[in-house]
């Protein structure tokens, strides 16, 4: 072999990494240790699944329990955060609130970024009358606000788990769809893609082989963007009352319900809001900095 | 007299993952008035880091680690902001590589002229450049001109504030080689006439063999080898030096050039293709539609097992389009083409497996042909199970290493990712993944366009070995008439979709009929200074056909297609 | 370029139609009877009934969504269950409201917001960059509601400055909502600003990257000329349907934030109708805020058009 350079070095890797599954641990892994945002987002986000997984332990009180006597006290040793204006425990509600606030968003997010990127690929492969057909269908969707178009689904079928869920599912769809679309569009043309389809692949094999393994990162940026937005919308919905039921510990509707005794015990409103905030800032600080560390363009896509 | 541009031991660095990486190191040189000085070198060498220097430019991210460029007596990297901008477009100017990127999308073309200062009108610049009715042009968008066309407005705006010295960084890659000659003639007759000083940054040895009074080899950021033009191509004395002269392919190789290590040049003999080989693909007025427009107009050729039959055009001249239909991926709108075990008109996907794994696509872009996601032997295995050439996994694993060190790689490589490999080592994976197949034919699109020379070669001759050992039929496109020469048996010249010359490789070269093919030969640039053009001045020309209809037989499967003198003689006298 | 523009606008109206058809299908067709869902499980059946026979319900839904849909272009969306009134004059009254807020809001939100992108991204990587993008990233983070509440305890309750609710119904003059429009429109612009900050920050990070830029640099202009002439136009291109998604999404934040501060807008009827289950009211909310979408998107359509050459010029001759 007439080489010039003898062996040319290969890229500045670390070590021959497997390429499958081991691989792509120690990638998420060099990842994580790269962007401080992401692990700091992430922790935040931990902590929150751990304290509404744990809430019975931290917290001696009964989130729903009434007990007038006790009304709007104001930070105590019994009570750390105070009562609300039923005598109810602010820390115990906040804690249980996480649990609503983080199960149906969860839920709902995996949904609708699950449908939204199988449709969305789809569409990218497919093309055609289809791909159409779908821009057409998922534009008008889009055109209507999310919570308003909630707040439609509410009125005709209540406000069960699982009417919320699927709802707020359906309404993230289109958007999961466009960016996953988009991502899947900038993959399908790539020679790979052609090489796979010069041999004959079946779609299903192009999707799940070729296209799915490169959009990885987009699919992950995408759901944790997506879930801070559904944590919000939730939010909404329980404080315009359409959410959760009101003995229902939850954030968006203990502000609601002590809005106005803000002047008397501000903590009532001030804990869910920042229970909240540091919530949704947590998602976003691990969805800006994994999609930094992966190069995928959040911000774009996400809009 | 000092020089106007001086470099003295000039050292950059790029701040990569944490660490800095240095892409310049210790590069000293001298650029007098009125000369022209070449860097070359391969990709990574830090040629174009070191021309952006001049303009006191570093990229985002790098950092001038020692040495100082003087430029008129003053050092670029000391001098205040203001007077920083009155060097660059006043003194020193520069001419990018991608015109199309590197003009401004949303701005004419004459305001982006002339606001790069100077006193002389827009217009007269654009005449300058050579470009056709100045005024109607200089009011279009750069997306609006062509790619030549865009280049030569780069130059005009270069040129507005009439520097002393021209940075030209590589300017005509990614042109047509026609275009491309236009351009280098266009800077040659603007350096002499302004005598202006440029420093020429190519990886193209051609090119700095036509331009430039002296040379500057470099490789991963050192200087290897100064001399001035003359000496250094025909006396280079350093061994890289030596290695990259022998590596380019010329026009008058008989055979394909094999380059040792000490950079000696040997040229092997011809495969001899036994004329009663059988025909392993052949086509028949084979027509190829991209919507309304027709792409590939009725070509007809045959392809015999261990024959290597080169496509050669210009961009547009719809060599891969041709390439695409024969692997499936494209329907034809017309014509037949016909492997020996059945139909190719059909696409890939409605070709049975035995048929579509004997007709295997290499592509021009091994960076984009493997998936990223996968490890290299992933991407061969692949074909292994789907044609089921190899009958389980752990058999398919076997080959696969196999396969890897069939095109001449280590078999460890095959647990790597594409990103882990270097461009030619990913080139020929991606044959490796076409041999997958077992294939009998090989489409080769392009693949060595995006390599290094030196990497070329090794490709070439990897090809080269395979089709001996293999008896495969090889259809190689290119637009390089250079490195068609020494490889292929038999050359199609295609312009326009239509196939204007076709022959003997050693026919159609030494005895070039169409008029089509002396230009491309006219502008193919040879890495030697002297070198003379191989064909003498190109007429105008017309296509046209009688009744003997449209082909010249010029014997042993030569023939041109018809064509007289343009109507319109520009000079008195020629017939 | 006039294709381009008939081939938007038949595609919006296409939209637009599909959007009546999922707003028809989502109030009236979705499982259960329409008059229960209106009246609740309680209702008499002869209540029920009657509101049957009242709405048309025995007909067939295709026929009911033309019925509407021809009514609607006429301006008529039918009356109001609760107050009896015509929805059209209701919604009116309610809209422009609204549009006040919205007016205020897309003013500030929008220069506030560009200015900042702009800056963050020409200083990327600097203090002010990371200063910008964390308040951004936080104002991304919190929802409508707690900005407003926020406000209302600073600004209605500490620094007694604005109303904290609007005391007027919805036929109040302008003059009379004037002070009360401050509030819920910095709690929206405040949302709003956040996403548009961050996508003209990306914008213009790619665009002072590209080789465009760096080239007129090196052409030796100044900087300001750079980035106002060479930088600003692409990158403002893709800000601008950030800028229409938002202008869309304020018809939904206007909702919530006026039930904060029981402003008489579009939002608030909306809640009211939404609560007294007054179907034709919804329907005709949902369709007006499709049609602001719908709008907007067209109008960022047809200005990147205008802002860009390669589509404004396609159809010339080379």
């Amino acid at each position: 072999m007439t080489a010039l350079d003898p062996a040319p070095t290969p890229a500045p890797a670390t070590a021959p990494a497997p390429a499958s599954a081991g691989g792509r641990t120690i990638r998420t892994w060099r990842t994580l240790r790269s962007s401080r945002t992401a692990v700091i987002g992430l922790a935040v986000v931990g902590v929150h699944v751990l304290l509404a997984l744990l809430a019975p332990l931290l917290t001696p009180h009964d989130p729903v329990a009434n007990s007038p006597s006790h009304a709007l006290l104001g930070p105590g040793p019994e009570h750390w955060a105070g009562t609300d204006q039923y005598g109810r425990d602010v820390l115990a509600r906040v804690l249980y609130g996480g649990r609503y606030a983080l199960g149906v968003s969860a839920v709902s997010t995996v949904l609708g970024v699950a449908l939204g990127t199988v449709i969305g690929c789809a569409a990218a492969l497919r093309g055609g009358w289809f791909d159409d057909i779908l821009s057409r269908v998922l534009d008008a969707v889009l055109s209507i606000p999310a919570i308003l178009a909630l707040l439609v689904v509410v009125t005709v079928l209540g406000t069960g788990y699982p009417v919320i869920i699927c709802a707020v599912a359906v309404v993230f769809v289109p958007q999961v769809v466009r960016v996953v679309r988009g991502a899947a569009l900038a993959v399908v043309p790539a020679d790979y893609v052609t090489a796979a389809r010069a041999r004959g692949e079946s779609t299903w094999a192009i999707l799940r082989r070729e296209v799915l393994p490169n959009i990885v990162d987009v699919v992950c940026v995408e759901f944790a963007m997506r879930a801070s937005w559904v944590v919000l919308l939730i939010s909404s919905l329980s404080f315009l009352g359409f959410g959760a039921a009101p003995p229902t510990p939850d954030w968006g509707l203990m502000v609601a319900e002590n809005r106005t005794a803000i002047t008397v015990v501000p903590m009532a409103s001030l804990a869910p809001i920042i229970a909240l905030a540091t919530l949704v800032v947590g998602i976003n600080l691990a969805s800006d900095g994994l999609s930094k560390a992966w190069g995928v363009d959040r911000i774009r896509e996400g809009s | 007299m000092t020089a106007l541009v001086s470099v003295s031991s000039l050292s950059v660095s790029y701040r990569s993952g944490g660490q800095d990486v240095p892409v310049v190191r210790e590069v000293s040189f001298e650029l007098p008035e009125g000369r022209t000085l070449a860097l070359v070198g391969e990709s990574g060498s830090g040629k174009s880091t070191v021309a952006a220097t001049l303009l006191g430019h570093l990229r985002h991210g790098s950092r001038l680690d020692g040495g100082e460029v003087r430029v008129d007596g003053h050092d670029v990297f000391a001098l205040s902001p203001g007077r920083l901008r009155r060097l660059r477009g006043g003194t020193v100017a520069m001419v990018a590589q991608n015109a199309g990127h590197s003009l401004t999308p949303s701005m004419r073309v004459g305001r982006q002229i002339a606001e790069a200062g100077g006193g002389v009108p827009v217009l007269d610049l654009l005449e300058q450049v050579r470009l056709p009715r100045p005024a109607e042009l200089a009011r279009r968008y750069p997306h609006e001109l062509s790619g030549g066309q865009q280049q030569r407005v780069s130059i005009a705006m270069a040129l507005a504030a009439r520097p002393r010295v021209l940075v030209l960084d590589e300017p005509t890659t990614g042109l047509d080689v026609v275009t491309q000659r236009g351009i280098l003639d266009l800077v040659a007759d603007l350096r002499d006439e302004l005598g202006l000083a440029a420093l020429l940054v190519s990886h193209d040895l051609g090119v700095v063999a036509r331009m430039a009074d002296e040379v500057s080899v470099l490789r991963l950021g050192r200087t290897v080898e100064s001399a001035p033009t003359r000496k250094l191509f025909s006396r280079p004395e350093h061994a890289y030096t030596k290695r990259l002269l022998a590596s380019v392919p010329r026009l008058a190789d008989d055979g394909l050039a094999l380059v040792g290590e000490a950079g000696e040049r040997e040229i092997r003999a011809r495969a001899v293709v036994p004329p009663q080989a059988p025909v392993a693909v052949s086509a028949d007025d084979v027509t190829v539609d991209h919507g309304s427009v027709r792409a590939v107009h009725g070509v007809s050729f045959e392809l015999r097992c261990g024959e290597i039959v080169a496509l050669v055009g210009e961009s547009g001249s719809g060599k891969s389009t041709l390439a695409w239909a024969l692997a499936g991926l494209r329907a034809p709108s017309g014509g037949t083409m016909t492997h020996q075990s059945g139909d190719l008109t059909r696409l890939a996907r409605k070709r049975p497996p035995g048929l579509r794994r004997r007709v295997q696509l290499v592509f021009q872009n091994a960076d984009t042909s493997l998936n990223p996601r996968r490890s290299v032997g992933d991407a061969i295995r692949r074909p292994l199970r789907l044609f089921g050439t190899a009958p389980n996994r752990e058999a398919a694993t076997a080959r696969a290493r196999e396969l890897v060190r069939d095109v001449q790689l280590d078999p460890a490589l095959a647990d790597r990712l594409p990103a882990q490999l270097s461009g030619g080592q990913r080139q020929r994976i991606g044959i490796a993944r076409a041999l997958a197949g077992e294939p009998d034919v090989l489409i080769a699109d392009e693949i060595t366009t995006a390599l290094d020379v030196s990497v070329q070669a090794e490709v070439l001759r990897l090809l080269d070995d395979l089709r001996r050992e293999r008896q495969l039929a090889c259809l190689f496109i290119s637009h390089d008439l250079a490195v068609v020469r020494g490889l292929a048996d038999r050359v199609l010249v295609l312009r326009h979709g239509v196939v204007v010359e076709e022959g003997p490789t050693q026919a159609v070269f030494t005895d070039p009929g169409h008029p089509y093919t002396r230009e491309l030969m006219a502008a193919a640039l040879e890495p030697d200074p002297d070198a003379r053009p191989p064909v003498d001045d190109v007429p105008d020309w017309e296509e046209t056909a009688d009744a003997d209809g449209v082909w010249t037989d010029h014997g042993h499967g030569h023939r041109v297609r018809r064509w007289r003198p343009a109507s319109t003689p520009l000079v008195e006298g020629v017939p | 370029m006039l294709s381009f523009i008939a081939r938007r606008t038949i595609s919006a109206l296409g939209t637009l139609l599909l959007a009546s058809v999922l707003v028809f299908l989502a109030v009236q067709a979705l499982p259960g009877d329409v008059a229960t869902k209106i009246l609740g499980k309680d209702a008499t059946p002869d209540a029920v009934a009657g509101l049957r026979e009242q709405m048309g319900l025995d007909r067939p839904a295709w026929e009911r969504y033309l019925d509407w849909v021809e009514s609607a272009l006429h301006g008529d969306f039918g009356t109001s269950l609760v107050s009896g009134k015509p929805v059209a004059t209701e919604a009116a009254a309610h809209l422009g409201n609204s549009a006040l807020i919205a007016l205020v809001t897309v003013l500030f939100a929008v220069t506030g917001a560009l200015v900042l992108g702009v800056l963050a991204g020409l200083y990327r990587d600097r203090w002010a960059d990371h200063l910008i993008s964390t308040v951004s990233l936080v104002g991304m983070s919190i929802p409508e509601f707690v900005v407003a509440t926020v406000l209302v305890l600073c600004f209605s309750i500490a620094l007694p400055w604005f109303p904290a609710v609007v005391l007027y119904g919805p036929d109040a003059s302008v003059g009379q909502l004037l002070p009360a429009v401050w509030l819920p429109a910095l709690a929206l612009a405040t949302v709003m600003a956040a996403y548009i900050v961050r996508m003209a920050r990306t914008s213009v990070i790619d665009v002072m990257a590209s080789e465009y830029v760096t080239t007129a640099r090196l052409k030796g202009l100044s900087t300001w000329r750079v980035v106002t002439r060479h930088a600003l136009p692409g990158a403002l291109l893709p800000t601008l349907h950030v800028i229409a998604l938002n202008v869309a999404w304020l018809v939904g934040g206007v909702a919530v934030v006026e039930n904060v501060f029981n402003y008489p807008g579009i939002g608030k009827l909306l809640l009211t109708s939404v609560q007294n289950r007054d179907l034709p009211v919804i329907q005709a909310v949902a369709l007006i805020s499709a049609v602001v979408y719908v709008v907007c998107n067209l109008a960022a359509d047809l200005g990147s058009m205008a802002l860009n050459p390669k589509l404004r010029t396609r159809g010339r001759t080379r």
